[in-house]
């Protein structure tokens, strides 16, 4: 209240000229006002719905496909039959990747901040009513509460506020009993920790988003490590890891569907075995924060390459893992740093018949890296037989299997689980135990007797009206005849 | 055990059937009643009824509860018995969940009707759980062993029970939001009044909004063990988002002025709505959830 009245005063023109300018004070109040507006959260939220509404309605681009312009523009003329004129302006105002869209980046701010800015507003006002509750309520307080009742007894005050209090502490709840004179204040409650649920459910939100950014800012993810069976291969993003594919096996039941696909992986820091493990779809195996996930598999050759002078310059099982020409072949790449070439192995496709091609064979192309032009040479090879291709000596060794791996090193995920611990924990003691507070009033009045009265605060919730009912029910019929000794009231 | 399955399935249907058949009628005799009386003279009564207690002494409104816990019964019966023929929980396939659905919205209609006793909620909530059970009838119920991305029984069994407690708890939310709006502020018509019905849906979300928490988390969790990534905006994960954050705004709703009461009942509405697209997406948008296995190259 009083920063409102600061803040008045300063807006305060000081001059003709001043009068039209709105002190920085005065608009960071107004965010502020607006930041912890349950309508704005409310408002916030809500947008959140529509964005992903549109997300599951419209079909999103793959993620990254962005980066890659012709592809993009490509994707766009795929989907433009289905979405006609309206194509261009999706694409505009970036409805076919909604969740990188400014839209949404910019209202996961806004909510952050809300939901921040609540926390920040709400929690100081919670501290105290846990700490140090309001004991004592004005008569008015007793008069119109939304829950209240009133009765006399025979006892005296301090009796009758201890009954009260007892039977509000047979109920589990806290009490505090205050007297002043002849006049008592009972105060109760129950999980007054409670409310802090919503403090820790909204932060919880912060701590998610931090989880996430942290993840795309430090971490990595790669869909798509091939390995050929007996083959190594660089994990990269400066993990400094290599990892070895010893065995893969595919195994179906006996109506074909999959029934397990398991890789058995060694994994090598500088040479050196720093883990092992067989990995399947759901076990995934984790070497120093990097994990490796089982995700897809195809067929690999081992080719083997002598260099004029002799010398092995490869020997490796390559994976054939992307889709060459029309999609009926599958191929595989090696580079070959020291010659200036890039080298395709080129098989068919799974199912696929190719009068080129023939079983027991790959196709050998070999490219100039620096121009990738026209091939060099294009030759068949047939399984175990060398051949001169392009001066380089070249054995088609063995067919094979690659497994492929997922590999990712996600830093952010230990927040991302805090945060959805804190996010369940937060709501479920909020509404798994809810906060509960009772005020009573004890008074003599002139006949001798004594007034009680009782009053709490309904929170939208018509439960705690009928609990408060029954609680009023038992303190009458407790207040009549409190215990005998405690009656005669040596204060 | 599959026969064993089958044949409580079809008793649990049947019995889902006879309740709402009961409290059907026993709603439209109190209706009836109602009208002589108030035409009697005698006052219509701002009613907090419940059927069947003053249902002319048929007790038809008893029958369908006893029919409801009857039901309940067959298809936990008929959810153990499956799970003991196929080995795993409810998470297979349509059919299985769609039981489960139908399970968990009886469970949660049958503990808010013991609790508020307002049979009333019946009336819409069982149709529910009926349209999910007949739906079961047309989808394959038979058993394919599970491809290598399910396999993770425990995670998935635990993502999917608390998910139909979650869809049970909306369900109940959504027949009350239903009927609040079809009450009015005077409390006519022989219905629950307003307060209790808005009562009815926040204690209904305030068990629903954790559970269905719990749910996308665990399905972070098995995704982030089978995927390599706890979230990747597949559509499924997408709508169960979208799902969460309607109720999410029903929750402030509630203590918003001009937000409470009517609109705030309507956010219900398209919660349930947001339920059902998530839970029929699987047979109109892709994605992992469907199923698909490993989605290799
Ligand atoms: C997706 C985002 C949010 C989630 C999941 C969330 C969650 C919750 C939950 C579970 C409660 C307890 C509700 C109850 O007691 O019935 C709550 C209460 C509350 N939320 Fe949020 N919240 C979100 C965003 C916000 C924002 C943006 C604001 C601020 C504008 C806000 C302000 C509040 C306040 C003030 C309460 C206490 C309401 C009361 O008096 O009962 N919330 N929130």
């Amino acid at each position: 209240m009083t920063e409102t009245t600061r803040s008045t005063n300063l807006s305060q023109p000081i001059d003709d000229l001043d009068g039209a300018v709105v002190s920085p004070s005065d608009i960071g109040e107004r965010l502020w006002r607006f930041f912890i507006s349950m309508r704005t959260g409310l408002a916030l939220i809500l947008a959140l719905v529509v964005l992903g509404l549109i997300g599951t309605l419209l079909v999103q681009a793959p993620v990254g496909l962005q980066a890659d312009a012709q592809a993009y523009a490509a994707w766009i003329d795929s989907v433009r039959p289905k979405y006609g004129g309206w194509t261009g302006a999706f694409d505009m105002l970036g409805l076919f990747s909604v969740f990188n869209s400014i839209w949404f980046r910019g209202i996961t701010v806004l909510l952050m901040t809300s939901v921040l800015a609540c926390s920040v507003n709400r929690a100081p006002h919670l501290w105290k009513q846990a700490t140090k509750p309001r004991t004592r309520m004005s008569d008015a307080f007793f008069d119109h509460a939304p829950l209240a009742l009133a009765t006399t007894t025979a006892a005296r005050p301090e009796a009758a506020a201890e009954a009260v209090a007892a039977t509000l502490r047979g109920r589990r709840f806290r009490t505090l009993v205050e007297g002043a004179g002849d006049t008592i204040n009972v105060y109760a409650d129950k999980n007054r920790w409670g409310p802090f649920g919503t403090v820790v459910a909204h932060l919880s939100l912060v701590v998610i988003l931090t989880g996430a950014l942290i993840g795309t800012a430090f971490g990595f993810r790669n869909e798509g490590l091939a390995v050929a069976v007996g083959s190594t291969a660089d994990v990269g993003n400066e993990t400094g890891l290599t990892v070895e594919a010893r065995r893969f096996v595919d195994s179906y039941y006996p109506n074909g569907s999959p029934s397990d696909y398991a890789s058995d992986l060694i994994v090598y820091r500088d040479g050196r075995e720093v883990g092992a493990a067989t990995v399947r779809v759901n076990e995934p195996m984790t070497v120093d924060g990097v994990t490796f996930y089982q995700s897809f598999f195809g067929p690999a050759a081992s080719i083997r390459i002598t260099g004029q002078d002799g010398d092995v310059v490869f020997d490796q099982g390559v994976p054939l893992q992307f889709g060459y020409g029309d999609g009926s072949r599958v191929a595989g790449q090696i580079v070959l740093a020291d010659a200036g070439l890039t080298a395709y192995v080129v098989a068919p496709a799974s199912g696929e018949v190719d009068p080129a091609i023939r079983p027991g064979q790959v196709q050998f192309e070999v490219y100039e890296t620096a121009t990738m032009a026209d091939p060099v040479a294009v030759q068949t090879l047939s399984q175990g037989q060398a051949a001169d291709v392009a001066g380089l000596d070249v054995t088609f060794v063995r067919e094979h299997q690659y497994t492929g791996l997922i590999v990712a090193r996600d830093p952010g995920a230990p927040f991302i689980w805090l945060g959805c611990f804190l996010l369940i924990a937060g709501t479920a003691v909020v509404f798994f135990f809810p906060s509960r507070r009772v005020w009573a009033l004890v008074r003599p009045d002139r006949a001798g007797t004594s007034t009680v009265q009782v009053a709490a605060i309904v929170r939208h919730d018509v439960g705690f009206g009928a609990e408060f009912e029954r609680m009023g029910e038992e303190i009458r019929v407790t207040i009549k005849s409190p215990p005998a000794d405690e009656g005669k009231g040596t204060v | 055990m599959f026969k064993l399955s089958e044949y409580s399935f079809l008793a649990g249907v049947i019995t889902v059937a006879l309740a709402f058949g009961c409290y059907l009628l026993a709603f439209m005799s109190v209706a009836v009643t109602r009208r002589r009386s108030s035409f009697a003279g005698a006052g219509a009564g701002g009613g907090n009824i419940s059927i069947g207690a003053e249902a002319g002494g048929t007790g038809l409104g008893t029958y369908g509860t006893l029919f409801t816990y009857l039901a309940l019964t067959f298809l936990t019966a008929a959810l153990i018995f499956r799970a003991l023929a196929t080995g795993h929980g409810p998470f297979a396939n349509m059919y299985e969940f769609s039981i489960a659905f139908a399970w968990g919205t009886l469970a949660m209609f049958a503990y808010f009707e013991h609790r508020y006793h307002q049979r009333v909620l019946g009336l819409i909530a069982l149709p529910i759980a009926l349209a999910l059970l007949l739906y079961a009838t047309t989808v394959p119920a038979q058993f394919d062993p599970l491809v290598p991305a399910l396999q993770n029984n425990l995670l998935l069994s635990v993502h999917v029970a608390v998910a139909i407690v979650a869809y049970g708890t909306f369900a109940v939310a959504f027949a009350a939001a239903v009927l609040y709006l079809l009450q009015t502020d005077a409390g006519r018509r022989g219905l629950p009044r307003r307060e209790l019905l808005d009562e009815i849906s926040y204690k209904a979300v305030m068990i629903g909004f954790p559970f269905l928490t719990l749910t996308i988390v665990l399905g972070a969790v098995w995704a982030n063990v089978a995927w390599g990534r706890y979230w990747g905006w597949d559509p499924k994960e997408t709508a169960s988002l979208v799902t969460w954050l309607i109720y999410g705004a029903y929750l402030h709703a509630r203590v918003v002025r001009g937000w409470r009461g009517e609109r705030a009942a309507y956010l219900l509405l398209l919660g349930f709505t947001a339920v059902l697209f998530t839970y029929f997406g699987n047979l109109f948008f892709g994605g992992l959830h469907s199923y698909s296995g490993l989605n290799g190259n």
